[in-house]
C-alpha cells in the first residue's frame, strides 16, 4: 500500500508534511516524535488507517488499539500538565504571600496582605473576606476587618481598577494598606459590630471551626442545622467558607470568605487551596501582635526608665538638700546665740537712755538689724528642719487642728477665716509629722498672705480607699496669686527670697512624702491643694 | 521674790538673762553646766529653771528628765536656738518652750505665766 501520510518514512522532506512548522524542523528526521505529535492527528494518516482496514491488513486492529492507548495517555498527560501548571501557580502565589507576610511586622499590614490575597483575582478570587480575631484572654471572637465590595456597582469599579492598574499582589496589598484600610474597616463597621461571639459558645459554627481546627464550607446556611441563621443574615449570603487561624496551638481567629457579588459556588478545591494560606497568615498575625505588644512593653519600660532617672535625680537632689539643711542648721545655731546677745543688750541699753541721747539711733539700728537677721534665721532653720525625715504614726486630724489653731491666732480680726471639716475616726497614719505639718502650714501662710480680706481658708480631711486626703481651699484670686507663683515652679525660685524658696521646698517634700500632691487654680474662685497620704507604711 | 536658775553654756546669754530678769524683779542665779545646775539645786530652792538644750557636751533634755524625776513640782522653761525640739517628745516634759531671741518679751511673758501657774498650784485651797 502506498501511504499518503509520511508515517512510514524515517526521514522526510518539508514537502512531504505541511503540518510541520519552521520551528519544528527536528521532526523531519525523527519518525517517533513526528508520529506522536503530528501523524496521529493527521487526516492523511486516518485515511491510511482506513485503507489498511479495508485491505484486511492484520496490523490494522492492532494499530487501532495502540492509537487509542496513545491518545488516552496523551490526554492524561495533558490533564496532568494542566494540574501541575495550576499547582505551580498556586505555589508561586503562596510563595509571594509568604514572602510579603514575612517582611510585615505591623498587624494592619499583615491583614492587608492576607485579605487582599483572598479577594484579589490574582489570588483566591473570592468576592469578600471578613477577619475575626480572638481577644487577649481568648474569651471573645470579634469582627476586626472586612474587605470587598458592598454592592455590584462597587465591585465593577474595583474590578475595572484592578485590570487597569495590573498590580502585583504585594503592590495591591501595599496600596490597600496605605489608602483603603480605614475606609474598608468603616465600610463594614455595621457587620463587624454584629460579628462578636463568646468563645464559650462552643456550638457556634465559627467557634467550632476554631476549636476543631478545621475549615468548614457552609452551604444553605439559612437551613443548615448547625449554623445560626443570624450569621448568614448578618453577612447576607448563605454560602461561605470558614477558615480557622491557628498558630502554635493558639486560636488567633477565623476568616469568613464568600462570593457575595458573583454568587459563584465555592468548591472543596477552593477550600483546600485557601487552607494553605491560613497557617502563614495566623503566624504573621501572631508575630505582628507580639511585635505590637513588645513595642508597648518597650514604651512602658522606657517610661519607667525615665521615671527611675527622675527619681534618682530627685534622691540626689534631696540628699544634697538634706546636707545643705544640716549645714544651714548648724550655721544658723551658731549665729542665733550671738544675735540674741547683741540684740538683747541693745534693747536693754535702749530702755535706759533718753530720747535725745546720741547713742539711741545706733542702738535702735542694732535692734532693727538683729530683728531682721533673726527673721531670716527662723525661715532658714524652718526649712532646714524639714529635710530630716522622721516617720511615725500620727493623727492627721490632730496635725491639721494644731496648724489651724496656730494660724487662727495670727489671723484673728483680719477678716480671714479658717474653716475646718475633719472626718471623724480617721486611722493613724505613718508620716513625717514635722515635714508634712511644716508644708501644710507654709501653704496656708502663703494663701493668707496673698489673700485680700474678707477671705476664707478651708481645710478638710477625708478617708478615700486606702488614703487620707487633706484638702486645702482658698479664695485667693489669680492676680493676687501671681506674686506667689514660684510655688508652682520650684526651678524658677529666686534664692534671695526665703519665702519662695520655702514654698519650692514644700512642693518637693509633699510630692515625695505623699502618694500624690496636686495644685489646681480656678480663675475667679481660688485654689485647691490636694494631698493624698497613703495608709500604707511608705517612705519617700 | 521668785528665784530663777538659768542654765546656759554661753556666758553672754547668762549675763543678758540675768540682767533682764533682774530688771523684772526676779532673783537670778546662773550656771554653765548640768553638773553645776544639779549642785545648785541641791544647795538652794528655786521657783523656776531656764534651761538651754544644747549645753557643752551635754543635753539639756537629759537634765530636764532628771529634774522632772527628782523635783517634780519645779517648773522648767526650755530656751533653745532651735525651734525643732518643740516636736521632740522629751521636750514636752517642760512647762514652756521659748526660742532664743533678742526680743526677750516672749521669754518674760512665759516666765510670768509659768510662775503664776506654780503659785496657783501651791496656794492653799479655800475650804469648800
Amino acid at each position: 500500500m502506498q501511504s499518503e501520510c509520511c508515517w512510514t518514512k524515517e526521514v522526510i522532506t518539508p514537502d512531504e508534511c505541511h503540518s510541520i512548522s519552521a520551528d519544528e524542523a527536528h521532526l523531519y528526521t525523527s519518525l517517533e516524535r513526528r508520529f506522536l505529535t503530528k501523524c496521529i492527528d493527521c487526516p492523511l494518516f486516518v485515511r491510511d488507517q482506513e485503507r489498511l482496514t479495508e485491505e484486511g491488513s492484520p496490523a490494522a486492529p492492532l494499530l487501532r488499539v495502540l492509537l487509542a492507548e496513545i491518545k488516552r495517555n496523551k490526554s492524561k498527560l495533558s490533564t496532568m500538565v494542566d494540574f501541575l501548571d495550576s499547582r505551580n501557580l498556586e505555589i508561586q502565589f503562596l510563595h509571594e504571600i509568604v514572602t510579603v507576610l514575612q517582611t510585615s511586622l505591623e498587624l494592619d499590614e499583615v491583614l492587608s496582605v492576607a485579605l487582599t490575597a483572598i479577594t484579589a483575582g490574582k489570588g483566591f478570587g473570592m468576592n469578600r473576606a471578613f477577619l475575626l480575631l480572638t481577644d487577649k484572654d481568648r474569651t471573645i471572637l470579634k469582627g476586626y476587618m472586612g474587605v470587598g465590595p458592598k454592592d455590584f456597582q462597587e465591585a465593577w469599579e474595583i474590578w475595572e481598577e484592578i485590570s487597569r492598574d495590573d498590580l502585583s499582589l504585594r503592590e495591591m496589598a501595599t496600596q490597600f494598606h496605605q489608602t483603603k484600610f480605614s475606609a474598608e474597616k468603616n465600610k463594614f463597621h455595621d457587620i463587624l459590630e454584629r460579628l462578636t461571639f463568646p468563645m464559650s459558645n462552643e456550638g457556634h459554627i465559627l467557634v467550632r471551626s476554631l476549636n476543631e481546627r478545621r475549615s468548614i464550607l457552609v452551604r444553605d446556611a439559612l437551613h443548615h442545622p448547625e449554623v445560626d441563621p443570624s450569621l448568614a443574615e448578618t453577612i447576607g449570603v448563605d454560602t461561605f467558607l470558614i477558615l480557622p487561624l491557628i498558630s502554635r496551638n493558639r486560636r488567633i481567629g477565623v476568616i469568613l470568605a464568600d462570593n457575595f457579588i458573583t454568587r459563584k459556588p465555592i468548591t472543596q478545591q477552593d477550600m483546600s487551596f485557601m487552607e494553605t494560606l491560613t497557617f502563614p497568615v495566623a503566624f504573621a498575625i501572631e508575630r505582628a501582635s507580639l511585635y505590637e505588644r513588645l513595642h508597648e512593653d518597650l514604651e512602658k519600660l522606657s517610661v519607667a526608665n525615665t521615671k527611675l532617672h527622675e527619681q534618682q535625680e530627685l534622691i540626689v537632689r534631696m540628699e544634697k538638700l538634706a546636707l545643705l539643711g544640716k549645714i544651714t542648721s548648724s550655721i544658723a545655731h551658731s549665729i542665733r546665740n550671738p544675735l540674741t546677745v547683741i540684740g538683747g543688750f541693745a534693747r536693754s541699753l535702749l530702755k535706759n537712755i533718753t530720747e535725745n541721747d546720741p547713742k539711741r539711733e545706733p542702738l535702735e539700728n542694732i535692734v532693727q538689724k538683729t530683728k531682721q537677721l533673726e527673721d531670716v534665721l527662723s525661715e532658714v532653720l524652718g526649712y532646714a528642719d524639714s529635710v530630716f525625715p522622721a516617720i511615725d504614726e500620727w493623727d492627721v486630724n490632730q496635725m491639721v487642728e494644731t496648724i489651724s489653731r496656730e494660724l487662727q491666732k495670727k489671723t484673728e480680726g483680719s477678716g480671714i477665716t479658717i474653716t475646718l471639716a475633719l472626718a471623724p475616726n480617721l486611722p493613724l497614719i505613718y508620716l513625717d509629722y514635722r515635714q508634712i505639718a511644716y508644708c501644710i502650714k507654709k501653704i496656708l501662710i502663703n494663701s493668707i498672705k496673698a489673700m485680700m480680706p474678707p477671705g476664707e481658708v478651708y481645710l478638710e480631711t477625708r478617708l478615700v480607699d486606702d488614703c487620707i486626703i487633706v484638702e486645702i481651699r482658698d479664695t485667693v484670686l489669680i492676680p493676687e496669686r501671681e506674686a506667689h507663683e514660684a510655688f508652682l515652679d520650684p526651678g524658677m525660685t529666686g534664692l534671695d527670697d526665703s519665702g519662695d524658696m520655702e514654698l519650692s521646698f514644700c512642693r518637693v517634700i509633699l510630692e515625695n512624702y505623699s502618694k500624690s500632691f496636686t495644685v489646681e487654680r480656678y480663675a475667679g474662685i481660688g485654689s485647691r491643694y490636694l494631698l493624698e497620704l497613703s495608709l500604707k507604711k511608705e517612705g519617700p | 521674790m521668785s528665784r530663777i536658775l538659768v542654765v546656759d553654756d554661753e556666758s553672754s546669754i547668762r549675763l543678758l538673762y540675768s540682767h533682764e530678769l533682774a530688771d523684772e524683779g526676779y532673783e537670778v542665779i546662773t550656771v554653765a553646766t548640768a553638773d553645776e545646775a544639779v549642785e545648785a539645786l541641791q544647795k538652794d530652792e528655786f521657783d523656776l529653771i531656764l534651761l538651754d538644750i544644747k549645753l557643752k557636751n551635754e543635753s539639756g533634755l537629759d537634765l530636764l528628765q532628771k529634774i522632772v524625776k527628782e523635783r517634780h513640782s519645779l517648773p522648767v522653761i526650755l530656751c533653745s536656738a532651735f525651734s525643732c525640739y518643740k516636736d521632740d517628745f522629751s521636750a514636752w516634759l517642760a512647762d514652756g518652750y521659748v526660742v532664743k531671741s533678742a526680743d526677750l518679751q516672749e521669754l518674760k511673758n512665759e516666765v510670768r505665766k509659768v510662775l503664776e501657774k506654780k503659785a496657783a498650784r501651791s496656794a492653799p485651797k479655800k475650804p469648800g
